[in-house]
């Protein structure tokens, strides 16, 4: 590393042309140099291409992929409460959702996530307190069809359409319990629906 | 050698070197006026990638802004989110924990690695060595794949934020960093051996370009393109800012402020980039990666500017706040903003051929200067 | 070595296979180039003479064979260009289209065919439509002198090399008429420095060529390989290695190759005296830049390396080989030095080149004229 000092004035560099044919000579060299460094690049060294779509590479465990609900197996119903921070939290306006219930039994009817607006910036995942959203490792979101930047709830709930259906339910039965405990009448007969895995 | 062009009696050419182009490294239009074989003339037009960030920024709150600032200096974009990071600290009074210094000045060494990747491999096919942009590219996917465990994005990483980093090194991080770098030195050493003593290298770009130390500091050049004029001046050193001023790592100068010296300077930080996160990973201490910001960020009303070195030079935040949860004003004092400035200046007399050698060794990136 | 490992690691198993593979095909093809060869071929003695007896047809016929010839090796040349780059940079080349990407010319060449045929409209539509015949015949017609083997040439001229020289010239008129044609700024610049650097460099080359034709006191290429009987002509007059590098140098610059492709540089400010074309026409003097790329490396085998002199395989098969192992590192060189500045270029040629050539012309005329 050379270290300049203020006399420096920058006019145009000398050119060495002390002695033409060492100079020559040296070009010369250089050159061969550089073909023995892309020999050995041709002969020594493994190919880097990972021919896709035949080969593909493992993404690391905290890609930020496509979004997903996680389900809890439990409690049978999407972790999601419908608290809307992750909504606030994003800075393109990519999350909307209509909340089901409301109270301990919150959750989610609808959650869309319009992906043609969203920075994949992880936002909403630091600002879930519920561990209710992740990114996972779907990254081959290409598609003809404009609206298919659109994620549904069914296409984001980790289980799909079932998941769905399970935790609409789960949360209607819990809602439905607690409305009837609230207004003291004992529901008779009227057992929570237990649904069958 | 000068050629001496007879006057051909033709009226000047205008070459309209487009948004599109092979080799203006991103969508800069370049007017250019020609007189056979020499430039007379360089209108540099911008504000083809122009996206309203700094109004954007207006609108929505800090923690917010720091994604968009990830597209501004696309190919470094861990230091803008420190630039803005650190004017929102400044601003707030936000202090940031040991530890998380020390992975700030990783994260953004390692970024400055893969920046100046970019630029060896464009700057090379530029002159047209083609090969060295697939080396370098294949360098570069290591340190991406580095960062893509860390942050889990390989681009746009909005990992450093006001009051540290969004989270800690995930497991075998530090391992597997010191396994590249191993691979990476002698991966430099070949590139150099293709490229700077090559004669015909030498031929496109000695003397080529040649920003003298008066007109780089008129200018306000910084980062590569003023150290590569003879000013020794890297904002590290200068006004250190995390954990810099107890690493121990060299600033390289180079006088002759032709291209040739403009890449020396960022091959050589390339080398300290490496010392620099060895030094890293050694020395770092456990503890907190972030100070907890309230839920209901308000900083009191004042301003605040906070200076980096980007790879491309001085990346400067400038904020404004009004005591609300959306900053007032944001200006992004963007590095590659200032050094096309030069480009007329610098342009005139050149070869055609030069032109775009010239622009490459400026190393800029269109997002930052149109934003 | 700096070799840099993949995430993908393959085993070496599979590497050493794949290479097995490739050396296993390579050997089959002159095994079989060497048996037929060794074929039977008298009942064709008839057909030959028949044609030979017919001095149009047997020209026709033999410029029919030549041109076959040049359309399939071309094929081959690119994707073996492609290839070759490929694992240069560390990277496969085409794979995918047929076996190992060699259909990938294939798919270029029909790509290019159904391309909408674009004119500009102020373009000088005769130039315009010449342009490509006038790139690409003259380097099929040097392709007539050019012996495979003793009796497998187009036309054995005794004037072969001078006639080689300059028809290869010509092409430079079809460059020029690209650049003209499409009243484009930037193919016309990149024309003029095209031809710039064709003419200029013809010069080295043609001196080197005459001091082959000193040692060797013939022009015809095939007297001048028959008379390396024994000895290749470089290793024979040691004054030739000087004149070899000088031929390098110029054949890349004559096919323009790097580090001399500034005239078709897509990097630079321009784009080529190519830009305008679009389709055939465009393939047309994709077809003739690597069909140069093939005579200037035949030629170069011819003067220097023995032509098609080789034991155990055919004359034909030898001459190819050689060709190619000269073109691979013309390729070598290409993907590791950068490009030239135009000026610089021609500095290059005029004062180092043309004072260099003039002075092994020197020397190996008086050696020749030394020897008893």
């Amino acid at each position: 590393m050379e270290r300049v000092d203020a006399k420096t004035t920058g006019a145009v560099p000398v050119r060495r042309r002390s002695n033409a044919l060492l100079d020559f000579l040296s070009g010369f060299q250089s050159i061969f140099a550089g073909m023995a460094v892309t020999f050995r690049n041709l002969v020594g060294r493994e190919k880097i291409t990972v021919q896709y779509p035949y080969e593909r590479l493992p993404v690391s465990p905290r890609y930020r992929g496509l979004f997903y609900l996680p389900f809890d197996d439990e409690a049978d119903r999407l972790k999601c409460v419908g608290c809307t921070l992750c909504a606030q939290a994003c800075p393109t306006n990519v999350i909307t959702m209509t909340k089901l219930g409301a109270g301990k039994h919150a959750g989610v009817s609808e959650f869309n996530m319009d992906l043609g607006r969203c920075m994949f910036c992880n936002l909403c995942i630091e600002a879930c307190p519920f561990e209710a959203i992740y990114m996972g490792p779907a990254f081959e979101l290409a598609s003809f069809d404009r609206n298919a930047s659109v994620f549904r709830i069914q296409d984001l709930a980790q289980g799909g359409a079932w998941a769905v259906e399970h935790n609409r339910r789960t949360i209607e039965a819990a809602l439905a319990e607690e409305a009837a405990r609230k207004s003291g009448r004992p529901e008779a007969g009227h057992a929570i629906e237990k649904v069958e895995k | 050698m000068q050629i001496t062009t007879t006057e051909i009696s033709s009226p000047g050419m205008t070459v309209n070197m487009g948004p599109q182009h092979p080799s203006t490294h991103g969508v800069l239009r370049l007017v250019v006026q020609l007189d056979g074989e020499v430039v007379v003339n360089c209108r540099p037009m911008i504000g083809y990638l122009h996206r309203g960030l700094e109004k954007m920024m207006e609108a929505r709150r800090y923690v917010q802004n720091v994604p968009f600032t990830d597209r501004l200096d696309y190919l470094s974009s861990l230091n803008c989110n420190l630039a803005i990071s650190q004017a929102i600290e400044r601003i707030g009074g936000l202090e940031v924990p040991e530890r998380a210094q020390y992975i700030r000045v990783l994260l953004c060494e390692l970024n400055r690695l893969a920046s100046h990747l970019v630029f060896l491999g464009t700057f090379a096919t530029d002159v047209g060595a083609t090969t060295v942009f697939l080396y370098a590219f294949r360098e570069r996917e290591l340190i991406l794949d580095l960062l893509e465990a860390m942050t889990g994005a390989r681009l746009t990483y909005n990992w450093i934020r006001p009051g540290g980093v969004a989270a800690d090194l995930p497991e075998g991080f530090a391992d597997r960093t010191r396994a590249f770098l191993k691979t990476f030195l002698p991966a430099l050493n070949d590139n150099d051996r293709l490229l700077t003593r090559n004669r015909v290298f030498r031929a496109r770009c000695e003397g080529i370009g040649v920003i003298p130390r008066e007109m780089a500091i008129a200018y306000g050049a910084s980062g590569p393109v003023a150290r590569g004029s003879g000013l020794d001046f890297d904002i590290r050193k200068r006004e250190p800012y995390d954990v810099y001023d107890r690493l121990e790592f060299d600033v390289p100068v180079f006088p002759e402020g032709d291209c040739m010296a403009r890449y020396r300077v960022r091959i050589e930080e390339m080398r300290q980039s490496v010392r620099i996160i060895e030094q890293c990973l050694r020395d770092m201490p456990d503890g907190e990666v972030s100070t907890k910001l309230p839920k209901i960020f308000k900083p009191p009303a004042g301003e605040a500017y906070s200076r980096t070195e980007s790879p491309r030079g001085e990346l400067s935040f400038f904020m404004v706040s009004d005591g609300g949860q959306n900053p007032l004003r944001v200006h992004v004092r963007a590095p590659s903003f200032v050094h096309l400035s030069l480009l007329p200046e610098l342009l005139k007399g050149v070869k055609v051929a030069d032109v775009i050698a010239i622009l490459g060794s400026l190393d800029t990136v269109l997002g930052e200067v149109d934003r | 070595m700096s070799v840099a490992t993949t995430p993908m690691g393959v085993s070496k198993a599979y590497k050493a296979g794949q290479l097995l593979a490739g050396l296993a095909i390579v050997a089959i093809i002159l095994i079989l180039s060497i048996v037929v060869a060794h074929l039977p071929w008298g009942w064709a003695q008839p057909i030959v003479s028949f044609i030979g007896e017919r001095p149009l047809l047997n020209a026709f016929v033999k410029a029919f064979i030549v041109a076959n010839f040049v359309a399939v090796h071309v094929l081959f040349l690119i994707w073996w260009e492609r290839k070759f780059a490929g694992w240069l940079q560390a990277r496969l080349g085409p794979m995918h289209t047929g076996w190992k990407g060699l259909a990938q010319t294939v798919a270029d060449a029909v790509k290019l065919l159904l391309k909408e045929d674009i004119v500009p409209a102020k373009a000088d539509y005769p130039l315009f439509a010449l342009a490509p015949y006038l790139a690409f015949i003259p380097t099929l017609m040097t392709f007539m002198v050019l012996p495979f083997s003793l009796t497998w040439v187009g036309c054995d001229y005794p004037l072969g090399a001078l006639y080689a020289l300059a028809v290869s010239t010509i092409a430079a008129l079809g460059i020029l008429a690209a650049g003209w044609g499409g009243n484009n700024k930037y193919a016309l610049l990149g024309g003029m420095r095209a031809v710039a650097q064709l003419i200029s460099y013809e010069i080295p080359m043609v001196v080197v060529v005459l001091t082959v034709v000193c040692m060797v006191n013939t022009m015809s290429l095939t007297q001048i390989v028959t008379r390396q009987e024994g000895l290749w002509n470089i290793v024979r007059y040691p004054i030739l290695i000087p004149a070899f590098l000088i031929y390098l140098v110029c054949s890349m610059a004559e096919v323009n190759r790097a580090p001399f492709d500034l005239p078709e540089a897509e990097s630079e400010l321009v784009s080529g005296f190519h830009t305008e074309y679009s389709g055939m026409r465009f393939a047309f003097f994709f077809l003739a830049e690597f069909a140069n790329n093939f005579f200037t490396a035949g030629f170069a085998v011819i003067l220097f390396f023995g032509g098609w002199l080789g034991p155990v395989l055919p004359g034909p098969v030898w001459f190819t080989l050689k060709a190619l192992i000269y073109i691979t590192i013309m390729m070598w060189i290409r993907w590791t030095l950068p490009r030239l500045r135009i000026d610089q270029m021609m500095g290059f040629c005029w004062k180092l080149l043309v004072p260099a050539s003039l002075a092994v012309l020197c020397v190996a005329a008086l050696w020749a004229v030394s020897l008893p």
